[in-house]
């Protein structure tokens, strides 16, 4: 019996954590193009994941999931070019944290006033009905997120290697000034990382609406907590998301059953503290040699 | 779309007034009364509708000749279920918009930051969906000479004693388990429930607690299951009481859910779908038009809103009772003075039918709660929709239950 | 004089308030304005002058706010004694949240800010015993003073005291206010502003001259949070009520957005900010004032806009955009219909338009105009002339050595970057009051020597001595104190400094008084700060910068840069002195100057160290040099026998590995 609770609670913190994961993936593909990154990450999940909500009514799940995708990468786009791309030409920090967040309270507030404020149901497109393994209880749409999220990763990976605008990114995020001086376009590269990142974000929120809600609030809390995998992951390391995700999402359920559930959040927030204080490029991270 | 009607409606009853009365030929200015709640954010749904109740109730109101021969003008403001954004408020149209009265709050944080300003102007507060117990005695004497706070809503002793009536001694459970969400609604409700247990001898096998937004219940339910609770009391809102009853049905463990009357939020009711049905929690009012008065409320609302559910029944209901209450009040006081109305309110002779109850002496010096224990029915959730959990409640004799008396 | 005419006149202002308006509406909303202010400013010390964004202020302003009503609810304690509590225990908290900041900045530093924030509002809901949980706390605003008895003694205070005493809580935040502008100004222009703004714009200089980031940084915080408790205390006992969910992550934007909107590094610009964020709600919920308020903005956007245009035609097109923004916004309004359902949206254009179009905020954009068109009215200067003299110039102490042992030795010192070995085994030996030239090719080791000496890097193996005493894996803010100034390849200066400042950042050093000394204007204060400013005026005199004294760094041409950044080094009243390519860049006139002051130096009993690629300045001033190749020490001796090695040659002109500089 207690090992079965223990197995059903990793079940179910392993499916959050790759979501946590998802998203701060997004995180990274920006900050390693342009050092910096979208503070409205979960409103971009939680406006695709309505327009999803929209589309799936005509299309189906299956369809809907490529328009989303485009809508999601459009979304970054425009954030990088409304929010992001004064800043850093003006190389200002507080510029694109500003921007950003004020882009996701827009965000939120269009979306309350074309989808409501309520949270809404998501239809999903596999039974709702559990699947016992060994006891433990799983949604089927779980072990959908847990394969969706590694697939994305590992797809945008790929794409980064082996395609040549994947190359273009790779040099920018290793040194910006040295790849525009050899005719690559940097700007581009940034606003396509944008596209990008907001695509994983726009993937991750259909992943999840059908097990969680929809609504104008779904984002904020999804998107601090990946925030916080991707510190404690290390904001250059596409295992330390993986691995941190996990970190967090076993955490959270294991603190709410173990110790408190008043306490759920704490135990992952200390984390990131302590990784923040004592290896700061996170957990997988590489430290950059401080040059002067 | 309002400037004609309203100026028609000043016409009429500045012409009203100067053909009855010469004496209050001043009258056609408005009686300005405030409006208070969520609009946006997460509790936005209880705050529109309550809204949309008053606005519904003044509407007519106004059409019949207003109060006094003067048209009711509402002053919206959206406290965003902030507190110090409330207090901003109060301050707003107790100074700035000289309110007459206000009618108000979804959240009792909200209610609890606020009141203070409307006490200490001596302007009354109808207080419609709120129901921290606290509300309606932070000003009770002696504390202060007079208390200007009413509430139109079921307080928590009110539900947590039904809940807890209804989960032990009708239908026998023994081991219940509390969710609470970590606000102030929540926490007061569940310290409201675990008194009620301790009344009845039973002891809650755990509480467990949920934050807003929180997706994934399986700690609590797992805590709540590995303590074999046979049945879950919840004090939350909408979306993360969906998530209990999805958690549940996910875990495959099924226990009957009771909780408040939040149960009934449309948040719950389409999001948990198959898994909510069951859940039964107190209801002031359910859509249903089992009086003529309801049945036109019902109308009325779904031809203004074009609704076909309206998203919080009972705020919207509790809100539409209360403008009347109010308007009676005025128009015994036959000022628009907050001491004389409120002395009104504490002292209203004649009969207010609303379609909660029908209001006969709602409130006196010393007990400003409108609904006492026996008028709050048990909803059903059953197909997406709240019906009367027995329908003997809603029908006959006991379709509108009379306020007791002691 | 101006100056002074505006405060008094603000003073006035706040003082006889209450007596003209007397709608507690307004007078409340006035006292919030004044308690936001005095976190704006707090806060402004970090976000504006150390330039580090916090999110977690809202956190430290509900522990202030928690510490009164804490106080007040548990011990029954009032509010008097809850001001210097809530002051020194955010004070507190803000230490705590800065320790973690050790060694973050930017992104990651916003990141820790956040989580401190979201622990500090869940600890506030689960700590019920302690703080009443979700439920929230009352506090009663009791009569702080009975004057009545003062009022029998004039007959002009009989008729204002009755007025005073109720509105007694607003005076005491106008004065908790006036304090914090006190205390905040002299702070910030004392040096321990300098500090927070040095380690802005070159961490790496600050540290290498005495500043210890970290401690600043944490110094920062802790005021800053200071403050913040003040906030927390009063907004307690003025709103009288306090639950969890006043303090969220959304109002620690709205902080953030009153230090932008109003103006960053000002004292006006965040009392500004904060006027408008505290009245924005209100604004936003009234659709004919929001139309009035829009019109009036795409008023002044076109007078603006016009004039700019008209006195600059080559901006047109930029100038344009927010102009036509501005009408949008108008039009944008009259088409609103309901306006609280859209108001968020119009929160965040708000937020995007300042931060495209008013970086420095409404204050700074002013004093930009202003500045067009009568400069002297917004410049602020520090004169000079007549003072500084060669004399007191120089303080350095001489060094501690017995004759005949060197001043610096490097002994086999290592240094090694994953497979790169970037220093290999190399010993050098520096003697007291030498020139001593360290040349090589690109790429030889030379800068990385300069970083393990300075504390940069810590060498894998090997010993640094400096008077005897290792120093080998201290830090840099250690190592300068020490003794050892440096200069940067890539000039490292404080842009945003004037001149005269970024020398008074390396003279941090003389002062002694504390931080209190310094808020309250003590006589050793005022005396430290004179010596100061008498020594960099001499300082620069010295390096010939006196007429640029108040121009920012980053304005100065690039040779009057690397000769203000020696100046700079030279106010550490250094034993050894590093110059790190001193003469990169510099036009041939520069260098003989260049080399004139390196040699008036020396006279000093200064020693260096002189990395260069310019021969003749290696030539000319060294008395030894050392060459370095591929992280080997290759050569070693005066200049001439360098010169003729044979190795020398070959690594500088390419046997086997081209690589010529």
């Amino acid at each position: 019996m207690d090992f079965l609770i223990l197995a059903q609670l990793v079940v179910s913190g392993i499916a959050v954590g790759m979501i946590y994961g998802v998203i701060a993936f997004g995180y990274q593909l920006t900050f390693a193009t342009s050092k910096t990154l979208n503070f409205g990450q979960g409103e971009a999940l939680m406006l695709s994941s309505l327009v999803g909500l929209t589309v799936v009514q005509f299309t189906g799940y299956w369809i809907m999931l490529p328009i989303v995708l485009a809508f999601g990468m459009v979304q970054g786009a425009v954030v990088e070019r409304l929010g992001v791309r004064q800043a850093i030409k003006t190389k200002s920090e507080s510029g694109w944290i500003m921007a950003t967040i004020a882009l996701g309270i827009i965000f939120k507030n269009l979306a309350e006033n074309i989808w409501g404020r309520d949270a809404l149901k998501f239809p999903s497109p596999l039974p709702e009905a559990p699947i016992g393994l060994m006891g433990v209880n799983i949604l089927p749409m779980e072990i959908v997120i847990v394969l969706g999220a590694l697939a994305m990763m590992l797809a945008v990976e790929t794409f980064n290697r082996r395609s040549i605008f994947g190359k273009a990114v790779v040099a920018t995020a290793n040194d910006r000034e040295a790849a525009g001086l050899m005719g690559i376009n940097t700007s581009l590269v940034i606003t396509f990382s944008y596209a990008l990142s907001s695509m994983t974000a726009a993937f991750a929120g259909v992943l999840i609406a059908p097990v969680t809600l929809t609504g104008a609030s779904m984002g904020g809390a999804l998107g601090l907590k990946a925030f916080a995998v991707a510190i404690i992951g290390g904001l250059s390391s596409g295992m330390g998301v993986i691995v941190g995700g996990l970190i967090l999402g076993i955490t959270e359920t294991l603190t709410g059953f173990y110790l408190s559930t008043g306490y759920k959040d704490v135990p992952g927030l200390v984390l990131l503290l302590l990784v923040l204080s004592f290896k700061p490029s996170g957990l997988f991270g590489r430290s950059a040699i401080k040059k002067v | 779309m309002s400037l004609q009607r309203r100026m028609l409606g000043a016409f009429a009853a500045t012409l009203l007034s100067t053909t009855m009365l010469a004496s209050s030929a001043i009258a056609a200015d408005p009686i300005k009364i405030g409006l208070t709640g969520p609009f946006t954010g997460g509790s936005a749904s209880m705050g529109v509708s309550m809204r949309d109740g008053v606005k519904l109730a003044v509407a007519e109101i106004n059409k019949a000749g207003g109060v006094l021969g003067r048209p009711i003008l509402l002053v919206e403001r959206d406290d965003e279920a902030k507190n110090e954004v409330g207090v901003q408020i109060a301050q707003e149209l107790i100074n700035k918009e000289q309110v007459v009265a206000t009618m108000g709050f979804i959240n009792t944080g909200v209610a609890l930051a606020s009141q203070r300003f409307y006490e200490e102007n001596e302007i009354p507060v109808i207080n419609n969906v709120a129901t921290g117990t606290l509300i309606t005695q932070q000003f009770l004497p002696p504390v202060s000479e007079k208390n200007y706070i009413f509430r139109m809503s079921a307080n928590d002793i009110i539900q947590s004693g039904m809940i807890v009536e209804e989960a032990t001694t009708r239908r026998g459970f023994k081991a219940p388990a509390i969710l609470a969400d970590s606000t102030n609604y929540g926490q007061l409700g569940q310290a409201d429930l675990l008194k009620a247990l301790a009344a009845k001898g039973v002891k809650a096998v755990t509480t467990e607690k949920f934050n807003i937004g929180d997706t994934d219940m399986t700690s609590q339910l797992l805590r709540a299951k590995s303590a074999n609770a046979d049945v879950i009391l919840t004090y939350g809102i909408g979306p993360e009481l969906a998530q209990i009853a999805n958690g549940m049905a996910k875990l495959g463990w099924k226990v009957p859910i009771i909780g408040s009357w939040t149960l009934s939020m449309s948040t719950f009711i389409d999001n948990a779908g198959a898994n909510g049905d069951g859940a039964v929690m107190p209801q002031t009012f359910i859509q249903s038009p089992s009086t003529p008065k309801r049945k036109a409320f019902i109308d009325a609302y779904q031809a203004a809103y074009k609704v076909d559910r309206i998203p919080s029944p009972i705020s919207a209901a509790q809100g539409y009772d209360g403008v009347y209450v109010l308007a009676a009040a005025i128009t015994q006081a036959k000022s628009t003075e907050g001491p004389k109305i409120q002395a009104a309110l504490e002292n209203l002779s004649g009969k207010v039918e609303g379609v909660v109850t029908t209001y006969d002496h709602p409130f006196t010096a010393s007990d400003h709660e409108s609904i006492t224990s026996n008028i709050p029915v048990f909803g059903l959730v059953k197909n997406g929709r709240v019906v009367a959990a027995r329908d003997e409640d809603i029908s006959g004799a006991n379709a509108v239950r009379l306020k007791t008396k002691n | 004089m101006t100056g002074h005419f505006l405060k008094g006149l603000g003073l006035a202002l706040l003082l006889v308030f209450p007596f003209v308006v007397t709608s507690p509406y307004y007078v409340h909303l006035v006292v919030v304005i004044a308690i936001f202010s005095i976190l704006a400013l707090g806060l402004d010390v970090v976000f504006g002058y150390t330039g580090e964004v916090s999110l977690g202020h809202s956190a430290l302003f509900g522990v202030g706010a928690y510490t009164a009503g804490v106080l007040a609810f548990q011990l029954g304690i009032g509010f008097f004694w809850s001001i210097p509590c809530g002051i020194v225990v955010a004070a507190g908290f803000g230490a705590l949240l800065a320790l973690p900041a050790l060694r973050v900045t930017g992104p990651y530093l916003a990141m820790v800010t956040l989580a401190f924030g979201t622990i500090i509002e869940i600890l506030i809901n689960e700590m019920t015993f302690l703080t009443n949980g979700p439920l929230g706390i009352s506090l009663t605003k009791k009569v702080v003073y009975d004057w009545r008895p003062l009022g029998d003694t004039l007959p002009f205070l009989k008729m204002a005291l009755p007025r005073m005493r109720e509105m007694q809580f607003y005076y005491v935040t106008a004065i908790a206010l006036v304090l914090t502008l006190l205390v905040i100004s002299r702070l910030l222009a004392s040096r321990y502003g300098r500090a927070f703004e040095a380690l802005r714009d070159s961490p790496i200089a600050s540290d290498c001259m005495g500043v210890s980031v970290y401690k600043h940084k944490v110094l920062a915080f802790v005021v800053s949070a200071g403050f913040a408790g003040l906030a927390g205390v009063l907004f307690a006992y003025s709103e009288q009520y306090i639950a969890p969910n006043n303090f969220s992550f959304e109002q620690s934007i709205t902080f953030l957005l009153a230090v932008t909107m109003g103006g960053r590094k000002s004292r006006v610009g965040p009392i500004l900010g904060s006027a408008i964020v505290v009245y924005l709600p209100n604004l936003l919920s009234d659709i004919d004032q929001f139309r009035v308020v829009a019109a009036v903005i795409a008023v002044i956007a076109l007078m603006v806009g016009g004039i700019r245009m008209w006195r600059e035609p080559d901006s047109r097109a930029r100038t344009a955009i927010p102009v036509v923004l501005c009408l949008g916004f108008f039009v944008f309004s009259l088409f609103l219909q309901k306006i609280t359902d859209y108001k968020l949206t119009v929160y965040g254009m708000m937020i995007l338009f300042v931060v495209y179009y008013l970086p420095d905020g409404i204050f700074g954009f002013l004093r930009a105009t202003i500045g067009r068109i009568r400069p002297a009215w917004v410049r602020q200067t520090v004169d000079i002339s007549g003072q500084g003299d060669a004399s007191s110039a120089w303080a350095a102490t001489a060094p501690r050595v017995e004759t005949g042992r060197p001043l610096l030795e490097i002994r086999d010192v290592v240094m090694q970057f994953g497979g790169l070995r970037a220093l290999d085994t190399v010993s050098i030996a520096v003697m007291p009051r030498s020139v001593h030239g360290l040349i090589g090719p690109n790429g030889s080791g030379k800068s990385t020597t300069m970083n393990v000496l300075t504390g940069i890097y810590t060498p894998t193996s090997g010993q640094v001595l400096f008077e005897g005493v290792s120093i080998a894996g201290h830090t840099s803010a250690e190592i300068a104190g020490a003794g050892i100034a440096r200069t940067f390849q890539n000039v490292q200066l404080f842009g945003e400094l004037t001149c005269l400042e970024n020398i008074m950042v390396g003279l941090h050093h003389t002062y002694a008084g504390t931080m209190a000394d310094v808020a309250v204007a003590t006589p050793r204060a005022r005396r430290e700060e004179a010596h100061a400013t008498q020594r960099a005026a001499s300082l620069l005199r010295f390096v010939g910068l006196e007429a640029m004294a108040n121009e920012e760094a980053r304005n100065l041409p690039y040779g009057r840069q690397r000769l203000l950044e020696i100046a700079r080094a030279l106010a550490l009243d250094p034993k050894l002195l590093l110059l790190d390519e001193p003469a990169a860049g510099l036009t041939a006139p520069d260098i003989v100057e260049l080399m004139a002051i390196i040699r008036k130096v020396r006279d000093q009993g200064i020693t260096m160290v002189l990395i260069e690629h310019h021969m003749d300045v290696v030539m000319g001033v060294c008395d030894t040099v050392t060459v370095l190749d591929f992280g080997q020490k290759i050569a070693e001796g005066k200049p001439a026998e360098v010169q003729a090695d044979e190795r020398v040659i070959a690594a500088y002109l390419g046997t086997a590995h081209a690589d010529a500089a």
